[in-house]
C-alpha cells in the first residue's frame, strides 16, 4: 500500500480513571520494524491493543492498513498478533498447534512458514510432538512467535516477544522479523531489549509520560 | 523457507473444530469425573427441592406467608443467577479458543455460536427448574379446579415453559449487553436490586400475613390461561433476544470476548476445585482495576508497642478495603435475610438444618471479607516479613476483622429470625455475637488455603482417592462447624438459654485460640 501501515494521531486510552496514554502519535511505514519501547506501565501494550482494534481509545485516531482496526475476517487476515500469555488445547502437540494456525488462515496466499520449517528454525525439533504444557517458558514463547509466522500477514503485533528467550534465539529471532520484512511485512513490536532491538533493525520509539518522547532512533543501543 | 500457494476454499470453523477434537487425548477419567460431578449435583438439587415440589400435590398446610418467601427465595436465586452469568460473560470461549480461534479470519458468527448456544442452553435448563420451584412454592394456594387438589400437568409444563423463556431472555440481553460497560453495570445493579426487593419483601411478609395474604390471593385467581399467556411473553423475549444476539455475533467485539473468556477461564477452574481464594482475588483484581484511589496515611498505633503495632498495621489494610468498598459491607447485611428465608420457603419451618446451613454459610462468606490481605500473605509474605513482624501477633491482629463481621452477621441473622417471629427469646443476638470468633477461625482457615494442585493425591476412600484440596476445604467449614456449633444447635432447635450463650463464647474462645496456635505452628 501507498501510505502509512500504521497512523496513530493525538491518542488518548487508558483503564477506567486511569490514563495510559495521552496523546502518543506514531506512524509506521511498510516493511519497517518499529521498536516501541519505554518503562513498565508506560502503555507500550496499551498501544499495541489500540493497533489490533483490542482497545478502544477514549480520543484521537488510529490506522491500519490505512483504516481503523475493523475486527473482522479481512482485517484479522492481514493482522498476526501474538498474544501476551498464550493459552493452549490441553492434548493437543506443538506441531497440531502450527498446523492449526495455518488450517484457521485458509487459503493461505502469501509469505508464511510450513509447521515442520517453524519447528526447525524455532529449535522445537525435540519437543514437536510434545504438549504445550511440557514445555519450558522460553519454548512456549518460541510456539507463541512460531504460530504468529505460520500464516501470511502484513502487519505483526508482538508484545514483548523477547520474554523467556535465550540471547542466541534472541539474535535468530530478529534475522526472521527482519526476512518478514523483507517479504513485505511490518512489525511493531513492544520490547525492553534495545540490542534486540537493534539487531532487527528497529526504529526506536520511546514511550514516556504517555506520549512518544523519541519518535525515531535507528542503529545499534548507543 | 517458502511462499505459501493457495489451497483449498475459506476455513469453516465446524472443520476446525472436528480438526481439534480429533487431535484431542482426553483421559477417560475426565469424563468420568465430569459425570460423576453432574450425578454428584442432580441428587443433591432433587434431594433439596423434594419437599418444596412435594407441594405441587396439593395444600400441604403451607403457611401463605412460606409461599411468599418461596418466590422470593425463586427469584432472589434467579437474580443471582443472572448475576453470575454476568461475571463469567456471559458470552465467552474456551481460553484456547480464544487464543486461537476468535482474532483469525474466521466468521465471529460461527466461532460464537457455539458458546452463545451452549449459555442459552444452560439457562433454559435453569430457568425451567426455577419454573416448576416457582409454581412449586405457589402450589398451596393455586386453584386448579373445583375438586382438583393437584396442579394440572398444562400449569406444570407452562411453567417450565415460562421459567426457561424468560431466564433465556434474561441471559441474551446480558449478551447484548455485554461489549458496553455501562449497560452491563446497570444489568448488575437491576439483578442486585431485584434480588435484595424480593428478599426484603418477603421477610417483611413473613412478619406481617396482611401482606402476604394478599399476595397469595393473587395466586388463586391465576388460570391455564393466564399461564398460557405468561408462557407466550417468555417464549417471545427469549426468541426476540436469540433474533437480536445472533444479528449481534458477527460484529461481536474480540477484546471483549478475550478478557471475558480468560476470566471465565480462570473462574471456572477455581470454582470446579472449590478455589475460594483464588475466586474472591478474581472478584478483587476485576474491582480495582483501572482505578484511581486517594492514598492515605496509616494510622499512629505507636501507643500499642512496636511488636503489636507493626501487626496492627499490617491488619489495617483490610480495614481500610472494606472502607472502601461499601457495597460489599451492603451485600453482606442484605444477605442477613437469606436464613429467614431458606428454611421456610423449603421446608416450612424457619427452623431446622436448612437454617443452620444458612446461617454457617453466611458467616464463613462474612468473615471471609475480612481476610484479603491474609490470603495474600499467604502467598507471600514479603511485607510481614519486611516489617519483622512475628506470624503470631500478625494473624492474631488479622483475626479481628472476619470475627467481628461474623458476629455482626450472626446477631443481625439471628435478630430478623427473631424479627420474623420464628424464633422466641431476646438472647439470640447474643448468642450470634458469641459465635462470630469461632467461625471466624474458618474463615482465615479459607483465606489461608495453599493454591490448588489438582495432581496431588490425598486419602483413599471406596470411590477412588480424594483431592487433597477436596479434604482441605471439608475441613473449613468442619472448623466453621465446629466454632459456632451451640448456636448452629440453638438455631435448629428453636431454642436458647443463657448457658447457650456462655458455652458458645467458650467454644469460638478455644476453637479460634487453637486454630490460631496451630496455624502459627504450621508456619
Amino acid at each position: 500500500m501507498a501510505g502509512p501501515v500504521v497512523a496513530v494521531r493525538a491518542v488518548r486510552a487508558g483503564y477506567g480513571s486511569l490514563v495510559v496514554l495521552d496523546g502518543v502519535d506514531l506512524t509506521v511505514a511498510g516493511s519497517e520494524i518499529v521498536a516501541v519501547t519505554g518503562v513498565n506501565g508506560a502503555g507500550k501494550s496499551t498501544l499495541l491493543s489500540c493497533l489490533a482494534g483490542l482497545h478502544r481509545p477514549a480520543a484521537g485516531t488510529v490506522a491500519v492498513l490505512g483504516a481503523p482496526p475493523r475486527d473482522d475476517a479481512a482485517f484479522w487476515r492481514a493482522v498476526a498478533m501474538v498474544a501476551d500469555q498464550p493459552t493452549w488445547y490441553p492434548g493437543l502437540t506443538v506441531r497440531e498447534h502450527l498446523e492449526l494456525v495455518r488450517l484457521t488462515h485458509q487459503p493461505v496466499r502469501g509469505w508464511c512458514l510450513r509447521a515442520d520449517e517453524l519447528i526447525d528454525v524455532f529449535g522445537l525439533s525435540a519437543r514437536a510432538d510434545a504438549v504445550p504444557s511440557d514445555l519450558s517458558s522460553g519454548q512456549r514463547q518460541r510456539l507463541s512467535l512460531a504460530a504468529s509466522l505460520a500464516r501470511p500477514s502484513e502487519l505483526l503485533l508482538l508484545d514483548e516477544p523477547e520474554q523467556s528467550l535465550d540471547p542466541a534465539f534472541r539474535q535468530e529471532l530478529a534475522g526472521l522479523l527482519a526476512e518478514y520484512t523483507g517479504h513485505g511485512g511490518t512489525v511493531v513490536m513492544a520490547t525492553h531489549d534495545l540490542d534486540f532491538a537493534a539487531a532487527a533493525g528497529a526504529r526506536r520509539t520511546l514511550i514516556a509520560d504517555g506520549r512518544v518522547a523519541t519518535p525515531g532512533l535507528t542503529g545499534p543501543n548507543p | 523457507m517458502i511462499a505459501a500457494t493457495a489451497a483449498a476454499g475459506p476455513p469453516r470453523v465446524a472443520a476446525i473444530r472436528s480438526f481439534i477434537r480429533g487431535r484431542r487425548r482426553r483421559p477417560w477419567y475426565d469424563w468420568y469425573s465430569a459425570g460423576f460431578a453432574v450425578v454428584l449435583v442432580v441428587i443433591l438439587l432433587s434431594d433439596l427441592l423434594a419437599q418444596p415440589l412435594d407441594r405441587l400435590a396439593g395444600p400441604g398446610g403451607s403457611a401463605p406467608a412460606q409461599a411468599v418467601a418461596g418466590a422470593a427465595v425463586v427469584i432472589g436465586a434467579a437474580a443471582g443467577l443472572l448475576l453470575l452469568a454476568q461475571a463469567f460473560g456471559p458470552l465467552a470461549l474456551s481460553p484456547a479458543d480464544a487464543c486461537w480461534l476468535l482474532l483469525t479470519p474466521l466468521g465471529r458468527r460461527d466461532v460464537l455460536r457455539r458458546p452463545a448456544v451452549t449459555a442459552a442452553a444452560i439457562a433454559a435448563v435453569a430457568g425451567a427448574v426455577l419454573g416448576v420451584l416457582a409454581l412449586a412454592m405457589a402450589g398451596p394456594f393455586l386453584r386448579p379446579s373445583a375438586g382438583r387438589h393437584r396442579v394440572p400437568w398444562a400449569w406444570l409444563v407452562l411453567a417450565t415453559v415460562g421459567g426457561a423463556g424468560f431466564f433465556v431472555a434474561a441471559v441474551l440481553a446480558g449478551m447484548l449487553a455485554q461489549p458496553w460497560p455501562r449497560w452491563r453495570a446497570r444489568m448488575r445493579v437491576a439483578g442486585a436490586v431485584i434480588a435484595v426487593a424480593a428478599v426484603a419483601g418477603a421477610v417483611t411478609a413473613e412478619r406481617w400475613t396482611g401482606v402476604s395474604r394478599v399476595v397469595t390471593g393473587r395466586f388463586a385467581g391465576l388460570s391455564t390461561g393466564t399461564f398460557g399467556l405468561i408462557g407466550a411473553v417468555a417464549v417471545t423475549a427469549a426468541c426476540l433476544g436469540a433474533v437480536l444476539v445472533r444479528r449481534m455475533l458477527p460484529d461481536f467485539p474480540a477484546g471483549v470476548v478475550r478478557t471475558d473468556s480468560a476470566r471465565a477461564g480462570r473462574a471456572l477452574m477455581a470454582a470446579a476445585f472449590l478455589n475460594v481464594p483464588l475466586l474472591s482475588w478474581m472478584a478483587e483484581d476485576s474491582h480495582w482495576r483501572g482505578r484511581l484511589l486517594a492514598s492515605r496515611p496509616w494510622p499512629l498505633l505507636a501507643a500499642l508497642g512496636p511488636g503489636r503495632s507493626a501487626a496492627c498495621v499490617l491488619a489495617w489494610a483490610d480495614w481500610r478495603r472494606l472502607a472502601r468498598r461499601p457495597a460489599v459491607l451492603t451485600a453482606v447485611a442484605v444477605a442477613a435475610l437469606a436464613p429467614a428465608l431458606a428454611g421456610a420457603a423449603f421446608t416450612g419451618d424457619a427452623r431446622g438444618w436448612i437454617t443452620a446451613a444458612v446461617l454457617l454459610a453466611g458467616a464463613m462468606a462474612a468473615g471471609t471479607q475480612g481476610t484479603a490481605a491474609t490470603r495474600r500473605d499467604t502467598n507471600d509474605p514479603t511485607l510481614r516479613r519486611l516489617l519483622g513482624v512475628d506470624p503470631g501477633a500478625a494473624l492474631a491482629a488479622r483475626a479481628v476483622l472476619p470475627a467481628l463481621l461474623a458476629a455482626a452477621w450472626l446477631a443481625l441473622a439471628l435478630g430478623l429470625l427473631l424479627f420474623t417471629g420464628e424464633l422466641g427469646g431476646g438472647l439470640w443476638p447474643l448468642l450470634g455475637l458469641a459465635a462470630g470468633p469461632g467461625v471466624a477461625a474458618a474463615a482465615l482457615r479459607v483465606a489461608r488455603t495453599a493454591p490448588v494442585n489438582p495432581a496431588e493425591r490425598g486419602p483413599d476412600t471406596p470411590l477412588g482417592p480424594t483431592p487433597p484440596w477436596l479434604v482441605s476445604r471439608a475441613g473449613s467449614v468442619l472448623l466453621g462447624l465446629a466454632g459456632a456449633y451451640p448456636a448452629l444447635r440453638a438455631a435448629r432447635a428453636g431454642h436458647v438459654h443463657g448457658s447457650t450463650v456462655a458455652a458458645q463464647l467458650a467454644v469460638s474462645a478455644v476453637v479460634l485460640g487453637g486454630y490460631l496456635v496451630l496455624a502459627v505452628r504450621a508456619d
